[in-house]
């Protein structure tokens, strides 16, 4: 009896170990591929969740490895929900990847539990990085306690893309900085056609290319200094009240999808709408766009405050990565003049070093983009706390129903305030 | 196991060798079972007691704290409602309307390889690809639908985004996907059925719908029964459909959320791993009450032969 017990345990003792040895070959072979492709070449894992912007990444690539033999870049794009799942899983299982772009949304959560590297030392030693070089909004946005997280890598606003074509079939002006948001009503109310065959203007549910804009031109806020929600501010819904009664009166689509915002002004369904500067690669490539569309300056509100969202990203280094050095110089070539002018004449973003962002202005000729620049006088930085990507989407849950007229204005943004509120007590 | 009645006897090496066979062939399963599901059910379990750090470091340990939370918030009762009512439209219509055609296919027709062929395709495809040719189609401005029907002079649909129509646009998709698997299912229990019960009672004189409800269904209940506990449970679980059509964003969410998606934003997208695994527990108790209440009522529907 005995013997037979012993033949059983052995043959589970095999089966076992039949397991865990796949496991294991698998896992080496992952290793083979992710770390040492060739003989002794270091590969980084380069993270970014903007495909628009990755061909011209690669560029800048290219002109790395060839500068520094042995070092190769792998770029990974994610689309903006999907990295965030990615960063948080490689974060909980120590395998982030070796470079990453960082969000404001994000740096917090990410900074404060130690997963980025600290870049004092390298900043200090370095002769290509000097944190003086960049805007000192968003080198503030990436520094806690006095530690550097990030080097910055481009900065961005938000601007009022318009039809000219469909402007000169109604007669009307077109936008330019003297336009306040009564020339913004009239204008999309002479563009509106009665046969729903062309809207306007578009105010989608849309925060930073929204009514983010709105809100800190009327003097309202989204999140006061002491982490509290300004949904309920008094300018705060008189700003809403001015955006989504656009979409009441039938001047703008209902659009609520992330993605399909930009699809209506692709076909022509709406005159004007709100992107951010980083959309120049994608809507250049649009035949329509291209054609069709120019840009100005967002308008100022009837007693003449002016705003646009301003934000910007930096290049994070992973706090354990295997290739600390390796990885360093890439973000170093990343962010010194040389990468930045090439990021800007590339036309992928504006880049954020000190006197580049001309080289961007004159990488299109498509577009008056220069009025992104001069939108940075007044760009207000995009409101955020520890967990802005939690209450973002609360407010959003709430706030729809203004959108679809299941609720006023008003008891949307209170409600939004109210469990923004209550998300925001749970933060820390 | 070893004290079932015939173990109580001393086992002779025969048994022994048998019980050895046996347990090696289901080993793999066994071990699967254990390492992917059950083991997990318990961290899950174990996960839920406690806030989640980030990054899975930090985690706080607050008894039912977040049961407490869940059983008071809104949005987890209208996610069991939405799950609850997209079963209920999925399963009973989609096990219809995979009856007639099981049904049909099982006829000698011309080119029936070719249908049961055409059925199973969308359980092959990925359902996030097919999603996005549904979703494609019941596009508000641009869709296939809303051009249909506006050029016969009807209102267009707000397919997506409407909170009233959203749960059904999804239950369409989980309809149609979920034919296939039912009709192959179908047509190997329509084959057990001998063809002596159809001839007997065409000799009676009995109408093929009498056929169908005497004969063909009651001979076919095992079958009906598999699929009814598995499909439910699949439905219940449902995410991808509704992950890919409606966004936090959309006005629709708190109507089509599901159970598994809000588990999903909880866990992934908020980071609240702790809350996330306490929604997952409700599911698997409600999934548990469903499966026991079919095990009992099965013995008034079901024949076995």
């Amino acid at each position: 009896m005995n013997k037979t017990f012993l033949k059983f345990g052995v043959v589970i003792f095999v089966s076992l170990f039949f397991i865990v040895a796949c496991g294991n070959e698998n896992d080496e072979g992952g290793e083979e591929t992710g770390e040492y492709a060739v003989n002794g070449e270091v590969t980084l894992d380069f993270a970014i969740w903007d495909s628009n912007q990755e061909p011209g990444l690669r560029q800048i690539a290219d002109a790395f490895e060839e500068e520094n033999d042995g070092i190769r870049i792998n770029i990974t794009v994610n689309g903006w929900a999907d990295y965030w799942t990615m960063l948080e899983a490689g974060a909980t299982g120590e395998s982030l990847p070796d470079v990453f772009w960082m969000h404001s949304n994000e740096i917090h959560r990410y900074a404060s539990n130690d997963m980025l590297m600290v870049l004092n030392d390298q900043v200090d030693a370095s002769d290509q990085i000097d944190m003086a070089n960049y805007p000192e909004g968003l080198v503030e946005i990436y520094t806690l306690d006095d530690h550097y997280y990030t080097i910055p890598k481009d900065y961005d606003t938000i601007g009022l893309w318009y039809n000219k074509t469909m402007f000169d079939e109604a007669g009307v002006d077109y936008p330019d900085e003297s336009w306040t948001w009564d020339d913004l009503y009239d204008a999309a109310v002479a563009l509106t056609k009665d046969d729903g065959e062309q809207y306007g203007i578009l105010t989608p549910l849309h925060s930073q290319e929204g009514y983010y804009n709105f809100v800190y031109q009327n003097g309202g806020t989204i999140i006061t200094d002491d982490k509290v929600s300004g949904y309920d501010d008094p300018n705060t819904i008189e700003a809403l009240e001015f955006y989504i009664n656009f979409v009441r009166e039938g001047l703008s689509p209902q659009i609520f999808g992330d993605a399909e915002r930009a699809t209506v002004l692709e076909n022509g369904l709406a005159a004007m709408g709100f992107f951010g500067s980083w959309n120049l690669a994608g809507f250049s490539e649009n035949e329509y766009m291209a054609e069709h569309f120019d840009v100005a300056v967002l308008p100022a509100s009837n007693d003449g405050g002016r705003a646009s969202i301003f934000n910007g990203l930096g290049n994070a280094i992973a706090y354990n990565t295997d290739h600390p050095e390796e990885a360093w110089r890439w973000v170093e070539y990343l962010g010194s003049e040389e990468g930045q002018r090439m990021q800007a004449e590339l036309g992928i973003a504006i880049s954020a070093y000190e006197g580049t962002a001309d080289a961007w202005v004159d990488s299109n000729d498509l577009f008056d983009i220069e009025v992104f620049i001069d939108m940075v006088e007044y760009g207000q930085i995009r409101p955020y706390s520890n967990t802005t990507g939690v209450w973002e989407d609360r407010a959003y849950e709430e706030l729809n129903g203004a959108f679809t007229g299941d609720k006023t204005v008003e008891e949307a943004a209170n409600d939004a305030a109210r469990v923004m509120n209550e998300s925001l007590e749970r933060e820390d | 196991m070893l004290h079932s009645s015939k173990a109580a006897r001393k086992p002779n090496k025969k048994n022994l060798n048998e019980w050895m066979w046996g347990w090696f062939f289901i080993a793999p399963t066994m071990i699967g079972l254990l390492i992917l599901n059950i083991i997990p059910i318990f961290q899950t379990l174990y996960l839920s007691l406690f806030q989640s750090g980030d990054f899975g470091r930090g985690d706080i340990f607050v008894g039912f704290d977040n049961y407490i939370r869940m059983f008071n918030d809104p949005q987890v009762w209208h996610a069991v409602r939405n799950t609850l009512v997209y079963t209920l439209l999925v399963i009973p219509i989609s096990i219809a309307i995979s009856l007639v055609i099981a049904v049909l296919l099982n006829e000698k027709i011309r080119g029936r390889t070719i249908y049961r062929t055409i059925f199973f395709l969308p359980m092959v495809a990925a359902p996030a690809a097919v999603t996005m040719v549904w979703r494609w189609m019941y596009n508000n401005q641009f869709g296939f639908f809303n051009y249909l029907l506006r050029s016969v002079g009807l209102e267009s649909v707000d397919w997506i985004n409407s909170p009233n129509v959203a749960l059904i646009s999804i239950a369409i998709i989980g309809i149609w996907s979920i034919i296939g698997y039912n009709v192959v299912l179908m047509l190997a229990g329509l084959q057990e059925i001998p063809k002596d019960y159809y001839e007997a009672s065409m000799i009676d004189g009995a109408s093929s719908i009498y056929q169908l409800f005497k004969i063909t269904i009651p001979l076919l209940s095992p079958t009906l029964f598999f699929i009814t506990v598995t499909t439910i449970i699949q439905s219940m679980q449902v995410f991808d459909f509704i992950y890919m059509m409606v966004d936090v964003t959309s006005p629709a969410y708190n109507s089509t959320v599901s159970l598994v998606y809000l588990f999903y934003n909880n866990s992934f997208r908020y980071s609240n791993r702790g809350y996330g695994s306490a929604i997952v527990m409700l599911l698997l108790v409600i999934i548990m009450i469903i499966t026991v209440f079919q095990m009992k009522a099965q013995k008034k529907w079901v024949n076995y032969k």
